[in-house]
């Protein structure tokens, strides 16, 4: 099946244009919302941890940091989750869109980088702590540079857009 | 759903707490130097940081109002305008005296007393916002007050003093056609407000939870040191919201979901002053690792956390619920 009829499948089905044009609380808004909160939970707790990593407040053990990577997962996957169905209202509309594209890798790197620090800094408990912090330090000015990068590159799919739906231009 | 608001009336309501609130703020200010009192000058600082607070709905309310006036015989447009103008100079400089207030509190906690600089830098902005807020007032009774006018026309001509002053005015029509003839100037606005966002969360979050009880292993006074960080994101987006909603203030003033949001940053206002006012906060900074916060120092923070949380969600709903209010 050639791409844009694919993209115009995903637009006509039932749970595409429920959450596109339904009138309820709980549709396209309620679904944003939740790629918002999950964007902030695993980007602010990573601002956190990077603030730590980076010399703020250095009477604060890193160790037990390690905690706060429960909520960055957590809200990486809420984000994951909301931003499937958002692509399912919405296909055309970002898979025409090369700012899409360019997200979507920031976001891979940005969790690659997340990853990184969890087991650098975070996987040896022998380490000591100035130890960590020499390695978790650039790693965390990256993981701010990219993050929001990413951020930059959602917000600029609003207004970057060809095509709301498919053969309709934005 | 539709709700009905006086935009007027809630003006009229609120518009005396800055021009009040600060000359009462620097009247307190002026005389903590007498003897150097500085439980006056920290009372000072506290009431420039709540006016600052207040002022915000106050400046809103006014866009609703004037909505509400508009095509009414006997309302100069040109006179509103003008008011509109003052309004939003006498806005800017307050909320910067309430920043800087916010940074001598902090000092006094940190080092016992505000530094000099912070000390000159509140006399300085206090005493400018006084002289814009008198105009402001002024200007707003002009609107609709006719026995204050010196003639039977309305008080188009400025005196020298008013003349100066509006030089500096911004002219509200021109931003609001920049704002809108630019949506990358918005894009940019919008981003900054999202990354101001996540540095609140992370940091007064990771305060709210470790209070609460999450990553007991952590002592809280040194998490506490992340609270300028959360008060640049603050910062960054009451500069970042406020030009976006003086670029379009019809879209942002009759909407339910931005009036919630706004109530819900009263209430950390108000959540904050039980925190920091109390000996909630003293207590919670000595608790060390592994120790629990009281009760009341929890409760203070899940309300925090539930409030920041109400503020995104109704930042989210802004878009979909305009004109929800008439």
């Amino acid at each position: 099946m050639a791409a844009p009829a694919l993209l115009s499948l995903i637009e006509r089905s039932g749970l595409s244009t429920w959450i596109r044009e339904t009138d309820s609380l709980f549709g396209f808004y309620f679904i944003l919302l939740f790629h918002n909160i999950g964007l902030a939970l695993a980007v602010g707790s990573s601002v956190f941890v990077g603030l730590r990593l980076l010399g703020v407040a250095p009477e604060l053990p890193v160790e037990p940091l390690k905690r706060f990577f429960i909520i960055m997962w957590a809200g990486a996957w809420i984000s994951a989750v909301s931003g499937v169905f958002l692509l399912i209202a919405y296909p055309t509309k970002a898979l025409t869109n090369p700012v899409f594209y360019i997200k979507l890798t920031l976001v891979g790197i940005g969790v690659w980088i997340m990853i990184r620090i969890e087991h650098v800094v975070f996987g040896d408990t022998d380490l000591s702590e100035a130890v960590k912090m020499a390695k978790g330090k650039s790693l965390a000015g990256w993981s701010f540079v990219v993050w929001v990068s990413a951020i930059t590159a959602g917000r600029l799919l609003a207004y970057t857009f060809r095509y709301l739906v498919y053969g309709h231009p934005g | 759903m539709q709700f009905q608001v006086n935009f007027a009336h809630l003006h009229l309501l609120l518009n005396h707490i800055p021009v009040i609130g600060t000359i009462i703020g620097v009247c307190l200010f002026l005389l903590s130097f007498v003897g150097n009192n500085d439980d006056l000058r920290r009372s000072s600082l506290i009431l420039f940081a709540v006016v600052a607070l207040l002022t915000f709905p106050t400046f809103v309310s006014g866009f609703g109002a004037q909505a509400n006036l508009i095509g009414q015989p006997g309302v100069s447009d040109t006179l509103m305008e003008r008011h509109e103008g003052a309004a939003m100079l006498s806005f800017w400089f307050l909320e910067v005296t309430g920043a800087l207030a916010l940074a001598g509190l902090w000092q006094f906690h940190r080092s016992s007393r505000p530094a000099r600089w912070n000390v000159l830098a509140v006399l300085l902005f206090s005493l400018v916002t006084v002289v814009l807020m008198a105009r402001t007032g002024n200007t707003g009774g002009d609107i609709r007050h006719p026995e204050v006018w010196a003639s039977q026309e309305a008080p188009l001509t400025e005196g020298a003093v008013g003349s100066i002053l509006h030089f500096f005015e911004p002219a509200p029509e021109k931003f609001i056609h920049a704002m809108i003839f630019s949506k990358w100037e918005t894009a940019f606005l919008m981003d900054l407000h999202f990354l101001g966002l996540a540095l609140i969360v992370g940091t007064v979050g990771a305060l709210d939870i470790r209070i609460m009880g999450f990553a007991k292993q952590l002592p809280i006074a040194p998490l506490h040191k992340f609270v300028p960080w959360a008060l640049a994101g603050l910062a960054i987006n009451a500069v970042t919201g406020m030009l976006v909603l003086i670029g379009m203030p019809v879209y942002y003033t009759f909407d339910a979901a931005f009036w919630l949001k706004m109530l819900a940053l009263m209430l950390l206002g108000l959540n904050a002053a039980a925190f920091y006012l109390t000996d909630a906060f003293s207590r919670v900074e000595q608790v060390r690792a592994g120790e629990d916060a009281s009760t009341s120092a929890k409760l203070l923070a899940a309300s925090s956390l539930c409030l920041w949380f109400a503020v995104i969600i109704l930042g989210r709903y802004i878009q979909s619920l305009q004109e929800t209010i008439k």
